[in-house]
């Protein structure tokens, strides 16, 4: 299977959910997707085009979109094309369907997004901290306007 | 894991500072009698905070930075991070350099397979195992310091070349300490096959089967060691690795004996692209001529965009993905890690499994906590 087939296969099979998507190189197609229906491009992708394999799962913040984009890395074991799939989700609200039904392993990234991000995950099994202590809950250390880095750590020190 | 215990169970927190563990994370286990019946992993004990770190400093300051995210795959991570800058700056690197490159980061995988494997041993009772490793590790060591000037946080790659030339002499030094390594892993083969006690608690222990495996996202040894041949130096080539000659190790079996003897397998094969790099490698710059890489200059931009590279650790698949916004420094950072979807199958691993099992299934999976917590 290659970077073409797998993406004609994807816009024809879901047209209204995929959008901006490109053919980067033979291996790797990037695209972006609407957050409802992320779940069921997933099993899609996991069940039809065999991408078995989520490299990762995590946020980027963009303050000046006032959105945060949720990216998904999925792989396979069969062949070596990566999709990087987008979900848009705006800033003040972000709420978006669990991957876990499909994808076992997103438990910890989606997770880790949660604290650092604040993105909300439905139907998530266990969404708690993870790498971060329970009080920083609701800082989101990795959003571009946090204040406590490099600010506070700096201060403390000198 | 629910916290209600119901009559004769009980809840016993293993760590985060514990023998077995190769760095803290804690292991909260429901037990019925000795028997586990639903398990839970806590980490972020050493959560360091790369990825915000990475972003408030230039992409030079980096490659220091990438170093401490495991520091027995030191190389390997820095390999990941120098190539997306590498993809998105559209640097080619020199020849001689992937040469050296990849010389570099199979003795990386080289020490930390022998590491992994002698704790393994200390973890399940074989202690005097665990020095015979380190006094043969040592002379890895002192190798990659006579190149790269330190013995574990190396700093050596840089965007389109490495920092120093092979020193002379080099081939010699190799071929000298690959003649005893060779003669210290068939020993330690030797050792492992023939010992009762090890087999007996490694053989059918933990068992992980290949769509289990995929399905958890496990790669790396205790992928391979299931019979799934899925290596990211075979399957998408970074530096010169599709110029080389070596095999994906493979076993079937898929329990604890397997993903050592995949180790074992896979150091002969390292030492084996090693040799071939050093008869092959030619002569030719570190950087790439007529351009500015390599000189001494701290700011460096990088043109906007968005990558994923991916490379093989010691421990599975090791991918980055940078997001760049044309200043200095990178806009968002992504470490994906191998040991983090392996810590992650401890849980229905240790289901139904003896308490004094624990340590030989986990330990098994060459975890290593700071990569994990980043």
């Amino acid at each position: 299977m290659d970077a073409n087939s797998i993406m004609a296969s994807l816009t024809g099979k879901f047209p209204e959910d995929i959008y901006d998507s490109n053919i980067e190189s033979g291996i790797r197609i990037v695209a972006k997707v609407k957050p409802q229906n992320v779940v069921e491009v997933c099993r899609y992708l996991k069940d039809e085009l065999s991408f078995g394999h989520l490299c990762c799962e995590f946020g980027a913040d963009y303050p000046d979109r006032n959105e945060i984009e949720v990216i998904y890395i999925i792989g396979s074991y069969d062949h070596p094309v990566i999709l990087t799939m987008k979900a848009l989700l705006p800033r003040e609200n972000p709420v978006v369907e669990s991957v876990v039904p499909v994808y076992w392993n997103a438990n910890w990234y989606e997770r880790e997004t949660y604290e650092l991000f604040g993105v909300k995950y439905l139907n998530h099994p266990n969404l708690k901290p993870l790498v971060l202590p329970q009080e920083m809950l609701g800082e989101w250390p990795l959003r571009k306007d946090y204040e406590g880095f490099p600010n506070k750590t700096a201060k403390n020190l000198v | 894991m629910e916290e209600t215990v119901g009559p004769s169970e009980m809840i016993v927190h293993l760590g985060p500072q514990h023998p077995m563990m190769p760095g803290p994370f804690r292991l909260n286990a429901k037990l019925r009698g000795e028997t586990i019946v639903d398990s839970e992993v806590e980490m972020g004990y050493i959560h360091k905070g790369i990825e915000k770190i990475l972003e408030n400093k230039t992409y030079l300051q980096g490659i220091t930075i990438v170093d401490r995210i495991c520091y027995l795959a030191a190389l390997t991570n820095e390999e990941a991070y120098v190539g997306c800058v590498e993809k998105l700056a559209g640097i080619e690197v020199p020849e001689r350099a992937q040469y050296i490159r990849v010389i570099m980061e199979e003795f990386s995988r080289l020490q930390s397979h022998i590491l992994g494997m002698g704790e393994y041993a200390g973890f399940v009772g074989f202690v005097s195992m665990f020095m015979y490793t380190i006094r043969d590790r040592e002379d890895i060591m002192s190798l990659m310091d006579s190149v790269t000037g330190a013995r574990i946080t190396h700093s050596f790659l840089r965007f389109g070349g490495v920092k120093d030339d092979l020193p002379d002499g080099f081939k010699d030094d190799v071929k000298y300490v690959f003649g005893n390594l060779r003669k210290a892993i068939d020993q330690y083969e030797e050792l492992f096959s023939s010992d009762s006690i090890y087999k007996a608690r490694t053989v059918g222990i933990g068992v992980l089967t290949a769509d289990v495996a995929k399905d958890l996202g496990v790669s790396g040894p205790p992928l391979r060691a299931t019979g799934v041949a899925f290596d990211i130096r075979r399957d998408e080539p970074y530096l010169v690795y599709d110029k080389l000659d070596f095999k994906v190790c493979t076993q079937k079996a898929g329990d604890v004996y397997a993903r050592i003897q995949v180790r074992l397998d896979e150091m002969r094969e390292s030492m084996y692209i090693i040799e071939q790099c050093l008869d092959q490698i030619p002569s030719g710059p570190l950087f790439p001529e007529g351009t500015a890489y390599g000189k001494r200059s701290p700011v460096m931009r990088v043109p906007a965009g968005e990558v994923f590279h991916r490379v093989e650790d010691p421990r599975g698949e090791m991918g980055f993905y940078m997001v760049s916004d044309g200043s200095d420094k990178p806009y968002r950072v992504k470490i994906r890690g191998p040991v983090y979807p392996t810590l992650q199958t401890l849980p229905p691993l240790l289901k139904g499994v003896t308490v004094a099992d624990i340590v030989a299934i986990a330990g098994s999976m060459d975890t290593c906590t700071s990569e994990v917590d980043r």
